[in-house]
């Protein structure tokens, strides 16, 4: 293993009474943004939780930014910046008492970035975190990580409960923060929509396990959802990477995750149509096609 | 001790200001009530304990069940420290903020007891071992806040000390080294007070020093 990568997981396991994450990798260098991607119950924030060492795997070696997790978690923690969604200010004391609290921990803390971020995300300091909306809440914690300057940034459905404009908002801040191509981003979430627009690593997981992870553009360019016509008495012949197929009378709907011409030249002449499938699309045909073939 | 260590016991200061300082202010008020007649003196005793009693429970499901709770211990660990680190804050940062009542308000029950002439000094000991004791119960009172897991442990954990109390002033009380010169001109400092103060503090090393050994080696904190 080499240490520049920013976040390494290999064979994490991590056993819950009802749930486990198992067998875990996950690799993430410096200026990528890892999109993590999966339903509720998957374990997206488990897995971000052990990698900020927050709780401690059952087997397998963690390292952030070549610190080990959990042992060296203070040392790590210093230059990586975790937000949760779930993840609360402290109630009695005001934004402003909050950014003193951060500039006096970090060296690395930029006043001047975060005024500009206490603007855009139209945050008041004088405020009471015990009185910021749900959505405030989100871009406060978010404006504390994003102003230290953090190598890594660990986001726990980052964007839950904001409206589209303040997604937006926070969305193109992430995309700033990306300039510096020495910065990373982790980020889990179940909107798609969002993964798409920033990360360049999609990372799919579902029931505890790592279904797929891989370049977006690989996942956008290899799934395609081909329609056929078949003439009546004609039969579809044994075609490879067939994830699902739908029948409807004489119309069929193949779903592929490696499509190529050599597969549509297999069909022959009865395809009507090849669409490009959207990542929520993909992750869903994925996270099916890896139940059933585990038997789920 | 590091530099966000530091901070995070100034946090708890700074948050839990007003708490603390009405916290003092009752506890002298409840003495100088104390001081005013017998049923004064009936009425700042109840203030006084329920006072230093509300003081330890507010601190422990505020500061630390609290935290968890609604989720501002998530905040607290996604900075720079372990979670030895975090316990270590919480330990000394809630005491301080508990001993700023507990000096104002023992402080303020000594100078009753050996500076007024209507009560007697005998009753010293007795009050001196009641002000461990407070100490000691909220000592508990933070272990068990900050080992247990769950809302129903910590508030049996507070239910059981807060019925300590009670349970101490009537077995001590009652003990014939404390009682039987309890309402005399002199205090006696005999080897009663002296087992009963020595377990007092054992109690409070333990219960200070544990959560050392246990809370901060857990493998999941949240």
């Amino acid at each position: 293993m080499t240490n520049h990568k920013h976040l390494s997981m290999r064979g994490v396991r991590k056993n819950y009474r009802f749930f486990t994450l198992d067998d875990l990798t996950l690799e993430l260098e410096p200026g990528q943004v890892m999109g993590f991607v999966g339903p509720n119950g998957a374990g997206k924030s488990t897995t971000l939780r052990l990698a900020i060492g927050l709780i401690a795997p059952d087997a397998g070696e963690i390292r952030v930014l070549g610190h080990d997790i959990p042992k060296n978690q203070a040392a790590a923690k210093r230059d990586v910046g975790f937000v949760s969604a779930e993840m609360r200010l402290f109630p009695h004391a005001t934004l402003g008492w909050h950014m003193d609290f951060m500039k006096s921990i970090y060296p690395e803390w930029d006043g001047g970035y975060a005024a500009t971020l206490v603007k855009r995300f139209n945050l008041r300091t004088e405020q009471n975190a015990r009185s910021l909306s749900l959505g405030e809440h989100v871009k406060a914690t978010l404006l504390l990580a994003l102003a230290r300057r953090p190598k890594l940034l660990i986001l726990d459905e980052p964007t839950t409960g904001l409206d589209p404009v303040a997604r937006h908002e926070v969305i193109s801040e992430f995309m700033d923060v990306l300039r510096d191509e020495s910065r990373s981003i982790l980020f889990s979430s179940h909107n798609t929509v969002d993964v798409e627009r920033i990360s360049d690593t999609i990372a799919f997981i579902d029931r505890g396990r790592i279904v797929e992870c891989s370049n977006k553009e690989d996942f956008l360019d290899r799934w395609r959802r081909i329609q056929v016509q078949l003439p009546p008495g004609t039969a579809l012949p044994d075609l490879p990477n067939i994830v699902h197929r739908q029948i409807d009378g004489h119309f069929v709907t193949l779903t592929t995750n490696q499509f190529s011409e050599g597969l549509q030249a297999l069909i022959g002449p009865h395809v009507t149509g090849i669409q490009r499938m959207n990542l929520e699309e993909i992750f869903v045909a994925n996270v099916m096609h890896h139940r059933e073939a585990r038997g789920q | 001790m590091n530099v966000v260590t530091r901070k995070l016991i100034a946090k708890e200061l700074y948050v839990n200001r007003w708490f603390v300082g009405g916290g003092a202010i009752s506890a002298v008020v409840s003495v100088l009530i104390a001081a005013t007649s017998k049923t004064g003196f009936n009425i700042g005793a109840l203030t006084w304990l329920t006072t230093i009693i509300a003081t330890g429970v507010m601190l422990g499901i505020y500061g630390i069940m609290n935290e968890r709770k609604e989720h501002s211990l998530q905040f607290v660990l996604s900075l720079p420290l372990s979670v030895g680190d975090y316990v270590l804050a919480k330990m000394l940062g809630l005491m301080a903020c508990f001993l700023i009542v507990w000096l104002a308000g023992s402080a303020a029950a000594m100078t009753l007891v050996f500076g007024m002439q209507a009560v007697p000094d005998g009753v010293g000991p007795y009050v001196v071992l009641l002000c461990v004791f407070m100490l000691a119960n909220f000592a508990v009172v933070l272990c068990g806040a900050l080992h247990a897991q769950s809302e129903a442990l910590t508030s049996a954990v507070v239910i059981i000390t807060n019925m300590g109390v009670s349970i101490f002033m009537f077995t001590i009380g009652p003990l014939p080294g404390i009682s039987q010169s309890m309402w005399g001109p002199t205090p006696a400092w005999n080897s009663t007070f002296w087992t009963v103060l020595g377990c007092e503090l054992a109690v409070l090393v333990v219960a200070f020093t544990l959560p050392f050994f246990l809370a901060a080696r857990r493998r999941d904190f949240l």
